[in-house]
């Protein structure tokens, strides 16, 4: 492999160049990143980050040294502005060009812009960058009134920490639960009655129809309520950056559609992370999965792809949010027709699976206990029926189960 | 000069049930594998989380949020996302209670 171009130098672009430096000594990889900083993860921008707390090694996970020394030749503030396929290359928003004999798009997502009347007011904020995140931080500090548009994981985490920063905060929500697209509504009762005892007014089932300007202030319209609001964050979900890969002619639809290593509909050009839309063994079905282990997982069986090896990305999908105090993990597809069996685990922990119509583990919710992640995974890989009584019952561990 | 610090019970100390236990500022997690008690830093290095509270079989530690693994007798960090070993602690028992040198 000669020359390897990835656009986006995001998780799953920084994943992918050191999956493929591992595999293949030789190869150049080029990195082009539009933000100006080097790659970092998203989670902590709407947790640590909001609060003004360390992050750790969770946000820039490597050192600036780190892509030199493995001759990742790592440049940010490059947009790339088109791809010319035929002739093997990418020309910059600059209006250099970059030929490549392999190709990586790992554009990630861009947050979705409310489309109500009155959203282009600079007082509705969007969260995706850290650049986002350090102006979202800037207006917390003066303690405004925030309403939050869309009541999913970003949206509820913001909720969290504005809260936390002393912000009177309204959650409005269209669906009639939070967390509607990841968790059943068990959960969601639970993520919402943590929300309520922390002070968070939450408005479910109310769907946004415009934003009024007042002096000094917004007013949100969602019919039935009204909501005074100094500042509008919307978490509403994320875009797929496509505009690439569609005037170049690639097979495209709410993602890049590629196979399960991420092989696009054009020869040599490739998909990484969350704007690829591929296979899913486990789901069964072509997803587009928005979550931490897709971007640092799937850009490795990429590379390999890359490199020839046939080794399809075939992981269970897990995610995790942090809300307050709590952590909540999901795993599997605890789909909401399925079954939900709560197996306690102490004070303020519990384990919730979902089972399918055969009794199989299907997904499971994890709350304040990640300790049971792993055994939870085995028991939905083993993908066989479990005794109900045995799963809700503490004493008996899960891996005797898996 | 680190000292030893009475931290916990011999009898608290569940086969792979970890504890956790501080000791001024300092947070450890501990664990009786077959082969005697062990001691390491509780906290995650890859982001911030209590290992203590996280899974642990066959020697091995599993952070409870991004399920990083660590080997308990050495610290060393087993999987991504961690790359940075856990502090390791000498541990002795003495008239069952458990200490530590920190
Ligand atoms: C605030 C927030 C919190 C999150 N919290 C969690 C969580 O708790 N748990 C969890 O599992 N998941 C979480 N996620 C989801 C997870 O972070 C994302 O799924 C992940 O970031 C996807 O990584 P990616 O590299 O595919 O895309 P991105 O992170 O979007 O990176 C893509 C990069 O490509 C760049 N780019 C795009 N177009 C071009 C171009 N033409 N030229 C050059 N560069 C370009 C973009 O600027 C961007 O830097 C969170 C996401 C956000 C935004
Ligand atoms: S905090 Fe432990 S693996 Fe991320």
């Amino acid at each position: 492999m000669a020359r390897v171009v990835i656009v986006g130098a995001g998780q799953a672009g920084r994943r992918c160049a050191e999956a493929l430096r591992d595999l293949d000594p030789e190869a150049e990889i080029v990195l082009l990143g539009e933000e100006p900083h080097p790659p970092y993860d998203r989670p902590p921008l709407s947790k640590a980050v909001l609060l003004g707390a360390d992050p750790g090694n969770g946000l820039f996970v490597r050192a600036p040294e780190f892509y030199a020394a493995r001759r990742i030749a790592l440049r940010t503030g490059a947009r790339v502005a088109a791809i010319e396929p035929a002739a093997g290359r990418v020309v910059t928003e600059a209006g250099e060009r970059i030929g490549y004999d392999a190709l990586v798009l790992a554009t990630g997502a861009r947050a979705r812009r409310l489309a109500v009347p009155g959203a282009e007011d600079p007082r509705v904020l969007t969260l995706r960058t850290l650049d986002d995140a350090a102006a979202l931080r800037a207006r917390l500090l003066a303690r405004p009134r925030v309403a939050v548009v869309g009541g999913g994981l970003i949206g509820l985490e913001v909720a969290a920490a504005a809260c936390r920063l002393g912000c009177a905060v309204t959650v409005l929500e269209a669906a009639e639960r939070l967390m509607a697209r990841c968790v059943p509504p068990a959960v969601s009762d639970l993520v919402a009655a943590l929300h309520r005892a922390r002070g968070v007014t939450l408005h479910l089932g109310q769907a946004l129809r415009a934003i009024e300007p007042r002096p000094g202030g917004l007013v949100l319209d969602a019919g039935a309520v009204r909501v005074e609001a100094e500042l509008v964050v919307a978490g509403i979900g994320g875009v797929p950056n496509t505009t690439l890969a569609e005037a170049a002619g690639l097979a495209v639809r709410d993602g890049i559609l590629t196979d399960a290593q991420g092989r696009s509909s054009a020869e040599g050009i490739y998909a990484a992370g969350e704007v690829a839309r591929f296979p899913h063994p486990f789901l069964g079905r072509a997803a587009r999965l928005e979550s931490w282990q897709v971007a640092q997982n799937q850009p490795a069986a990429v590379a390999r792809a890359l490199c020839g090896e046939a080794a399809p990305y075939d992981e269970i999908p897990w995610l995790w949010t942090d809300q307050f105090d709590w952590n909540l993990q999901v795993l599997g597809d605890p789909d909401p027709a399925f079954e939900l069996v709560r197996r306690p685990a102490g004070e303020g922990r519990a384990t919730f699976l979902a089972l399918d119509a055969g009794g199989r583990v299907r997904g499971a919710v994890l709350l304040n206990n990640g300790r049971e992640a792993t055994p939870c995974r085995r028991l939905i890989a083993a993908g066989k029926a479990v005794d109900r009584a045995r799963l809700a019952d503490p004493e008996v561990p899960l891996r005797q189960l898996a | 000069m680190p000292d030893w610090h009475r931290v916990a019970e011999e009898a608290d100390l569940k086969p792979e049930t970890p504890l956790g236990v501080r000791v001024g500022d300092t947070q450890i997690a501990l664990v009786r594998l077959e082969d005697g008690i062990y001691a390491v830093s509780d906290v995650c290095t890859h982001e911030y989380a209590l290992l203590s509270e996280g899974f642990c079989e066959d020697g091995r530690l599993e952070c409870p949020l991004h399920q990083a693994c660590f080997d308990i007798r050495t610290g060393k960090a087993l999987t991504e996302p961690a790359e940075v070993d856990l502090a390791t602690y000498p541990v002795k028992v003495e008239d069952g209670a458990v200490f530590v040198r920190v």
